[in-house]
């Protein structure tokens, strides 16, 4: 049961972080800041600049 | 007593080590059986557990083994080191992260259509070369380039690979890797949006389908940025249950007398229609299209890819393909070209990819929390990666021959009627009938299955056959066809928009060194005039697929498979300059062999592209057929034209071939001149990696 528990919390953790939900949590935490839908804003922004200047993968 | 206390603590490793010994040589003995099988098997069709079995045996054995000994004995991984994750920490890009959560990430990154779309296509030769190439090629090759190139990355900080180029190389090298990806982006760009342009021709399901996904990929980047900010994964499962909302949506317009004939595209309005899309995808703020459909895109591809396991473990069709076909003398109808080297041009994304050195060089490095990481997430990923080339090799099999080649076999081979296409495809030996693909094309709700070439239709039939098999039979196998067409066309779009961007950044990159206004990315003019250019210039190799008689697939996934390959060849340079410069010259071999087996294919396959006699395979060869029958009169009037552009496409193609092939060349002779040098002791062995530093992350845990 714990295993399947773990299992449930790293599918969860990892769904965040490709959600960029789990680095927009860093962000805030990093710069002591709450979240508001500017702060996200000012977040996505640049976190899709930076994103979106790499290649994709064929 | 404390020996006796020592003796009986000792016993359980012994024992431990000896069952591992076991287990390890009962994995040998089931890979060794199981790659039997299916290469000696003859005339019976093979049940695709073989397959599978053989796969994942012969990837466990991979990754214990010949990763660890890179790791150990190469890399030396050690973290006692800090990672650039570690040192480097910010919260954005530098961030140190669960090993087994980066994995997904950056096997979500590295999964695109090539994987998929690959294999189908070189299951013209039969389910076996490919199959035996996905495995052995991932194994030996393309885990080892990414798994290098993310050591290398991770040792530099997290620096790319055209930095890593210029570094260890030189600046020749770097600006030569930048210009091979460009070129690479634009023909990959093409070649991916023809795949979607054959899959959508003539399918008003399938059309309106992809439609919807933009303005749902609109409303999801309104819903995100205003309506609940942040909430990524809310947003995504209500932009999934639109998507397939859609999808029922689609099967309405496909039997409506009004919409199905707005719906109904031709090859050329899809291609124009996918040229405006990128352009003005591209220009418009990065969240209103492009993010929103990102994240919906990565979420219903990891879930298809999950699925698609599922279903072929709880299925395990047969293989309807037999091991090899008539078409490994080089005559195939989807592509022209032998099995070496083509086979191993087509599959490239399965089993070795120069795009996944640009991924492992890219955002991965950044997050790595402990040295020891990059074996899983490096090489384990690409192994992932390669089953996933495996399980659309089985999708692609498990059809009957004779309408595998029905869908993938372009008019100007088989015969433009469907009457002549069964009759040419039955002559080969692989019988079907124009009842039995009417009947398979009103099972998935579509007029007609016949040249649907490019491999994603064809995909999509294997996927939902196994769908359907799974749950809910023939009842449910239109909508499992279009679910499938639907996330293949999702992240296919997906990179073309994101390839447009990113190849505009690139352009403006390289043009703002001619002049400095280009290169600012704030610049408006230059903004539109670098997307103009890199829309151009992958929109006109569409527009020379879509108007392709023998089929665009024929000359723009070689010519793709030898750009990705190339692009891997420049990878492995990098690789072996940095393992000679940190003299583990006896274990060059690692990255040796592969560059060694990279340029011998791409070369002679580049070498045939061009100068090869035969017009379906060499484009010069095509260039001298098209001006013989102009000359002799042949083609008249209207044809004339049309032929003469075909001409010039050729030129145009061998011309880019031979690009791929100098700058390669010169990537080669430059890394060589420097691996000489230090050998030779005439040069100094300096590598460009961070210093030591010592990890609080590992002090703390030990």
């Amino acid at each position: 049961m714990k295993k399947v528990l773990a299992l449930r919390v790293l599918i969860v953790t990892l769904l965040r972080e490709l959600a960029d939900e789990n680095a927009y949590r860093r962000h805030l935490t990093a710069h002591g800041l709450v979240h508001s839908s500017e702060e996200w804003r000012k977040f996505a922004d640049e976190r899709f600049r930076t994103k979106y200047m790499r290649a994709k993968c064929c | 007593m404390a020996n006796a206390t020592s003796t009986q603590v000792a016993a359980p490793p012994r024992f431990k080590t000896i069952l591992g010994y076991l287990l390890w040589a009962v994995v040998a003995i089931a890979a060794a059986l199981c790659l039997a099988a299916i290469a000696l098997n003859r005339g019976e069709r093979i049940n695709s557990a073989w397959l599978v079995l053989a796969a994942a045996c012969t990837y466990a054995l991979g990754y214990r083994f010949y990763a660890k000994f890179i790791a150990a004995r190469v890399m030396a991984l050690d973290n006692q080191r800090a990672t650039p994750a570690e040192r480097l920490e910010n919260g954005h890009d530098f961030e140190p992260t669960n090993k087994w959560i980066l994995f997904g990430h950056h096997f979500a990154a590295i999964a695109g259509p090539g994987p998929l779309v690959g294999p189908v296509l070189a299951a013209q030769f039969g389910y076996l070369p490919g199959t035996l190439w996905i495995i052995a090629g991932a194994v030996l090759g393309g885990a080892v380039q990414d798994f290098v190139i993310l050591f290398a990355s991770m040792r530099r900080d997290g620096k790319s690979l055209g930095q890593m180029a210029r570094e260890e190389i030189g600046k020749l090298g770097g600006f030569v890797a930048l210009l091979t990806v460009l070129l690479i982006m634009i023909i990959l760009l093409a070649v991916v949006a023809l795949v979607v342009v054959n899959a959508l021709a003539g399918s008003p399901w399938g059309t309106f389908t992809i439609a919807a996904t933009m303005p749902i990929a609109v409303f999801m980047g309104w819903y995100l940025r205003y309506r609940r900010p942040g909430k990524v994964l809310e947003c995504s499962v209500i932009g999934f249950l639109l998507v397939v909302a859609a999808i029922f949506g689609g099967q309405w317009v496909a039997q409506s007398s009004v919409w199905a004939p707005v719906f109904t595209l031709s090859t050329v309005a899809l291609a124009f229609c996918i040229i405006t899309y990128g352009f003005l995808a591209s220009a418009l703020p990065v969240w209103l299209l492009l993010a929103p459909r990102d994240y919906l895109s990565t979420f219903v591809k990891l879930g298809v890819i999950f699925l698609l396991a599922v279903g072929i473990i709880f299925v395990r069709p047969e293989l309807e393909l037999p091991a090899f076909t008539r078409f490994t003398d080089g005559t195939g109808p989807i592509f022209a070209g032998k099995i070496f080297p083509f086979c191993f041009i087509t599959i490239a994304c399965g089993a070795i990819s120069g795009f996944h050195s640009l991924i492992s060089s890219g955002t991965t490095p950044k997050m790595i929390a402990k040295e020891q990481h990059a074996w899983p997430v490096g090489y384990g990923s690409m192994l992932l990666e390669s089953f996933v080339a495996v399980m659309a090799m089985i999708a692609a099999c498990v059809m009957h021959p004779g309408v595998y080649f029905a869908v993938n076999s372009p008019a100007g081979i088989v015969g433009a009627t469907p009457a002549a296409a069964v009759a040419t495809i039955s002559s080969w030996g692989f019988p079907v009938s124009v009842a039995e693909m009417q009947e398979l094309a009103r099972g998935v709700g579509e007029r007609t299955l016949f040249y649907r070439t490019g491999g994603a239709p064809s995909l999509a039939l294997g996927m939902a056959h196994i769908f359907a098999r799974s749950g809910g039979g023939q009842a449910v196998i239109g909508f499992w066809y279009h679910f499938a067409i639907m996330f293949e066309a999702l992240f296919i779009l997906t990179i073309i928009d994101a390839g447009t961007r990113v190849g505009r950044f690139m352009l403006q990159d390289l043009l703002g060194h001619v002049h400095p206004a280009l290169g600012r990315t704030s610049w408006m003019p230059g903004v539109i005039a670098t997307s103009c250019a890199v829309v151009l210039g992958w929109g006109y190799f569409l527009y020379q697929g879509v108007r392709d008689p023998l089929g665009g697939i024929n000359s723009l996934w070689p010519l793709f498979g030898i750009a990705n390959q190339l692009l891997a060849a420049i990878a492995l340079c990098v690789a072996t300059t940095i393992l000679v410069k940190m003299h583990r010259t006896r274990y060059v071999w690692i990255t040796g062999l592969p560059l060694v087996w990279l340029v011998t294919v791409t070369f002679t396959a580049a070498w045939q592209k061009i100068f090869s006699p035969m017009p379906r395979i060499g484009f010069l060869a095509q260039v001298d057929q098209l001006q013989a029958a102009l000359r002799s009169g042949t083609i008249t009037g209207a044809q004339i034209g049309p032929t003469q552009t075909l001409i010039f496409n050729a030129r145009l193609d061998a011309v880019l071939c031979g690009v791929f092939l100098v700058l390669v060349a010169v990537i080669l002779v430059d890394s060589a001149r420097i691996w000489a040098g230090i050998l030779r002791g005439t040069r100094e062995s300096s590598v460009a990696e961070a210093p030591f530093v010592l990890s609080r992350l590992e002090a703390e845990q030990t």
